[in-house]
């Protein structure tokens, strides 16, 4: 049996927990790597296993900007779990192996630019991290970052908004019944790069029938558009019937089959806590697959509960793949009329809402719109932690990757009079051209 | 004069080339033979060196007796298996149809990773099996997850006899308690298909050693460098495949002993087998040994291979002195036809055999223009050593790149830093300082370096593994070894009493094979807390104890043997 190169990083953490009883616990990966081990998948020729790297605060601070600063809000465990998405990534681009699945924790698609806390068990954004790694040390260009967890991947959302290289695609259900409660279709990116953000809501119930219907009809059609140097799957697992935290209908061959056709350059494990009836055959499915192998056998024992597709369900979804379809197709030009509409600058004002910190911030999130570059940002942020009363303020000016002289000099102005006028305790400039990080 | 009352030891390793013998009496080679080994009929070489080797032995004071043999090897590489109706309950996962030795029979049935019983055996397909499977003498049970329930391959076992009566079924669980059903299933279905042989060569040996006045219990080595008596060995003899390099491994032990982090080298004709030791013990392979291409769970130690050894060609490659892996016949000095590392030793003064002008003939072939015959001699060596030690730093990567679980076991780091080189075999004397002076570490060469095999096979110590573990949560405990599932009356049972119930059980299982208990040690302890809605209802806890390998006494070789 001969499987296509496949680098496999499988790190559990067994050690790390956020709380005993919580979802994200030492427990969460013991039946995977239990059924993984049983089937043999780490001794089939082709099946290359790699042990994680520790990602450097460097590689977490080129994305992220920590109030007060990154190395006082995660733990060892989440620079594992970075670095092991760059570890798999590695390999990939290295030539290694074809393609790599991180099955690590913690997970981080939640955790957005700004960070406070912990918010939907994510601290630092493990494929973000990944993506500007290889973007720095690798000169990768152009990323399309498929998000099959069955929340709202806001945070990697947050991450790219504004930036029309990297496509970011979240199917989900729908925020209006989950947390985070984001995810809608009109959040489309920002002025110059809308359209690169698409969001598929999905009603509760939605079956591998659905979720491959949007694989088929908008997913692939749009990636094949799009020609990304680097497809990353943030490969959450919650869709399955048997979560205990959402309400969908999607089975261990409904991920296996969609791993198969999108063929990730990446996958990164995010969600999925059916620990015992899901994450098992979900995780072996999507290793055989992207390894080529048959994955037909895999099937739950439980399978007989997975709830069919509802007819109002199906005619939603067809609707939702032409309204997005066509927002796709029309990107340019929507674009362009967001830039007129915006002006100068495009301005957006925010609750976010970090619940396993118990935090709420407050932020303003302000871009040039550039006709040179990606445009300067600006994000004044202010957090109140609900319980101990701490209060913590920054303001921040990102440098784009490639920025041009004015929207630098500007990025830098617009801190040192921040930094003047002392409204804020901390004040920093993130120069994602030079890779470098100032606290003013 | 041989003094009466003392503990004799024969140790016997049936090799590649040659079958040594030696007999062991106060941590001292009293006796050692070799003869070549006769692969056609393994028995009768062994004979002969046995019959070598006990001429003035009293063999009333023999008080054991330990093979390392190559049977089972050569009954795989040598086709002589039986066929095997093997039998597996796969359940859901990947399917291994098409990745085992011999085709099987799937049947439905199959446990989860809980050891809950998800779908019964259908004994209608079992009957159907047996039909086919009539004129099959052995069988093999496999079922995914059995570890975790063995009482579902037993029960398909037990059904199996109902039809037709083999001469033996082997049972995955009770080749290996640990998680690996495709492992299970190609180590049971080895087991079964070289069972015949080997019990064949068991009664040999048994009846040999009666003739000659031998009634100490007799033991064959594992890969694991461990020994099983001979007749408990029968129902296990895939254990008994490799055991050469594991040999050597334990004649490594007894003859230097190295303490803290080492390297241990056994350097033959054509080959070099390099080993890392941790505290005193060598490292075990992660996961088992392969056999045929087949992984398997049989446990053995962790060797790396590298074509270095005496025999080894030593030619110019575009001007640059190249060494092995390949061999071209024996060295100029006894006769063969191109230069081998041994002439450069003899020209080194390292080793005294054979005709020193042709060794000398052999390094002025290598001579660039005047280039003194010592120095080239020397760069031979230095070559040779390089490639040891290039192996032995991929080796070391190897272990340091190992996958971890823990974050712990990231933040310190699981390397390994050798402070020892230990070299066995014909040419360590001549390459092993080199390559302790190329990592900086000190050397020791051993005397009596040659019959280390038989030496490792006189003194290795019974091993023995079991593997307890209790889910509190469906209140039952299994030891796949003993074949055992079991309600579990202490819901509150700690990691502690895990360790404590599985030596409980070491001790059980060594008892049913006829050996002592030795001394124990965790292979592997794991504990979790199952939460349900938010509520600790149990645990899940997993301990591993196993009889550790050792030997039995130091063996010194005094000057002059
Ligand atoms: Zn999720
Ligand atoms: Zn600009």
């Amino acid at each position: 049996m001969q499987a296509k190169p496949l680098g496999l990083v499988f790190f559990p953490a067994f050690d790390w927990a956020i709380s005993p009883t919580h979802p994200e616990r030492e427990e969460r990966l013991l039946y995977t790597r239990d059924q993984l081990v049983e089937e043999g998948l780490l001794d089939i020729p082709g099946i290359k296993e790699y042990k994680p790297r520790l990602a450097k605060i460097a590689d977490a601070e080129r994305v992220h900007i920590g109030v007060p600063d990154i190395a006082s809000l995660i733990t060892d465990a989440h620079l594992v779990s970075a670095g092991g998405a760059i570890t798999a990534a590695e390999a990939v681009v290295s030539g290694d192996v074809e393609r790599a699945f991180a099955l690590v924790r913690p997970p981080g698609h939640h955790a957005m630019r700004v960070v406070h806390g912990t918010r939907g068990f994510c601290t630092i954004n493990i494929e973000a991290i990944m993506i500007e790694y290889l973007r720095r040390q690798r000169g990768i260009g152009r990323v399309a970052i498929v998000d099959t967890d069955v929340h709202h991947g806001d945070g990697t959302q947050d991450i790219f908004y504004h930036d029309p290289d990297t496509l970011f695609i979240s199917f989900h259900q729908d925020g209006r019944t989950l947390y985070p409660g984001t995810g809608f279709t009109d959040e489309a990116g920002g002025p110059r790069a809308f359209g690169t953000t698409i969001n598929l809501p999905l009603p509760p119930g939605t079956t591998d029938e659905g979720m491959h219907y949007i694989l088929d009809n908008l997913v692939l059609p749009i990636l094949a558009d799009f020609a990304p140097d680097l497809i990353i799957n943030s490969a959450g697992q919650d869709n399955h019937y048997s979560d205990p935290l959402a309400g969908m209908a999607v089975t261990a061959q409904g991920y296996a089959r969609l791993a198969d056709k999108l063929k990730a350059d990446i996958a990164v494990l995010e969600g999925g806590y059916s620990i015992e009836d899901a994450l098992p055959y979900v995780n072996t499915g999507i290793i055989l697959a992207m390894a080529g192998l048959d994955y037909r056998r895999v099937v739950e024992p439980d399978i007989a509960r997975a709830p069919k597709s509802i007819a109002r369900n199906t005619a939603y979804i067809e609707k939702l793949v032409r309204q997005q379809m066509g927002l796709w197709q029309n990107r340019f030009s929507l674009s362009r009329q967001a830039c007129t509409k915006a002006g100068d600058y495009w301005q957006r004002q925010r609750h976010i809402y970090y619940d396993d910190s118990s935090i709420s911030e407050q932020q303003l999130e302000r871009v040039r719109v550039c006709t040179k570059c990606h445009g300067f940002i600006t994000v004044e942020s202010q957090s109140n932690g609900d319980y101990q009363g701490d209060y913590k303020s920054i303001f921040a000016a990102i440098i784009p990757r490639e920025p041009c002289a004015a929207c630098r000099q500007q990025a830098k102005d617009a801190a040192l009079l921040a930094k003047t006028q002392g409204q804020f305790q901390h004040y920093i400039i993130q120069d994602k051209e030079n890779d470098f990080v100032e606290r003013l | 004069m041989r003094k009466r009352g003392n503990t004799m030891l024969l140790g016997i390793d049936v090799g590649g080339t040659f079958t040594d013998a030696v007999v062991i009496s106060n941590a001292k080679i009293l006796a050692q033979a070799k003869y070549a080994t006769t692969h056609g009929d393994l028995m009768e070489g062994m004979l002969a060196a046995l019959d070598l080797v006990l001429s003035g032995i009293d063999t009333s004071q023999i008080q054991r007796v330990a093979l390392s043999t190559t049977i089972v090897t050569n009954t795989v590489v040598e086709g002589k298996t039986d066929k095997v109706a093997l039998v597996l309950m796969p359940g859901p996962g990947l399917d291994i149809a098409k990745m085992v030795p011999q085709e099987p029979y799937i049947i439905s049935g199959y446990v989860d990773h809980r050891g809950r019983e998800v779908a019964r055996p259908d004994e209608s397909e079992i009957k159907v099996v047996c039909r086919k499977a009539e004129k099959i003498a052995n069988f093999a049970v496999v079922g995914k997850f059995a570890v975790r329930n063995p009482a579902i391959e037993q029960a398909v076992a037990a059904m199996i006899r109902q039809y037709v009566a083999p001469a033996y079924i082997t049972i995955g669980s009770e080749i290996s308690g640990s998680l690996n059903f495709w492992r299970r299933t190609n180590s049971a279905y080895y087991n079964s298909a070289v069972w015949r042989q080997f019990g064949i060569f068991a009664t040999a040996v048994n009846q040999a050693l009666t003739v000659r006045g031998i009634t100490a219990p007799v033991y064959v080595l594992k890969a694991d460098g461990g020994t099983l008596p001979l007749d408990t060995a029968r129902n296990y003899p895939v254990e008994a495949i490799f055991t050469g390099p594991a040999a050597s491994v334990l004649g490594i032990m007894a003859l230097a002993a190295p303490e803290g982090e080492a390297v241990s080298l056994d350097i033959g004709g054509t080959t070099t087998d390099i080993a890392l030791w941790r505290d005193g013990v060598p490292l075990f392979a992660e996961r088992g040994a392969v056999i045929n291409g087949y992984p398997t769970a049989v446990r053995s130690f962790w060797l790396s291979s590298v074509g270095i050894g005496g025999d080894s060609l030593v030619r110019r490659q575009g001007g640059v002195l190249a060494v092995g892996p390949s061999r071209e016949g024996p060295p100029m000095a006894v006769g063969g036809p191109k230069p081998t590392v041994s002439d450069a030793m003899i020209v080194a003064g390292i080793a005294s055999f054979g005709d020193h002008a042709k060794a000398v003939a052999a390094m002025a072939q290598l001579a660039e223009g005047e280039q003194d015959v010592k120095l080239i001699a020397k760069e031979v060596l230095q070559v040779a050593a390089g490639k040891i030690t290039t192996a032995i730093g991929d080796m070391l990567a190897a272990k340091a790149a190992e996958p971890v679980e823990r974050v712990a076991d990231i933040i310190s780091s699981n390397t390994i830093q050798p402070n020892l080189v230990v070299g066995v075999g014909g040419a360590a004397a001549g390459i092993a300082p080199l390559v302790a002076a190329q990592l900086g570490v000190k050397v020791k060469v051993p005397k009596g370096a040659t019959v280390a095999n038989a030496v490792g096979a006189a003194v290795a110590k019974p091993t023995l593994a079991v593997t307890f573990r209790a889910d509190t949560e469906e209140r039952y405990f299994t030891v796949a070894e003993l074949g055992l599932q079991d309600k579990l009356e202490n819901k509150r049972v700690s990691l502690n009493d895990a360790e404590i119930l599985a030596k409980k059980y070491l001790a059980e299982r060594a008892a049913q094979a006829g050996i002592g208990v030795g001394k124990m040690e965790t292979v592997y302890a794991e504990e979790f807390n199952l939460v349900r809605g938010f509520q600790t209802v149990g645990k899940i806890i997993t301990c591993q104890q196993q009889i550790k390998p050792g030997v039995f006494t130091d063996v010194a070789i005094e000057e002059g043997e």
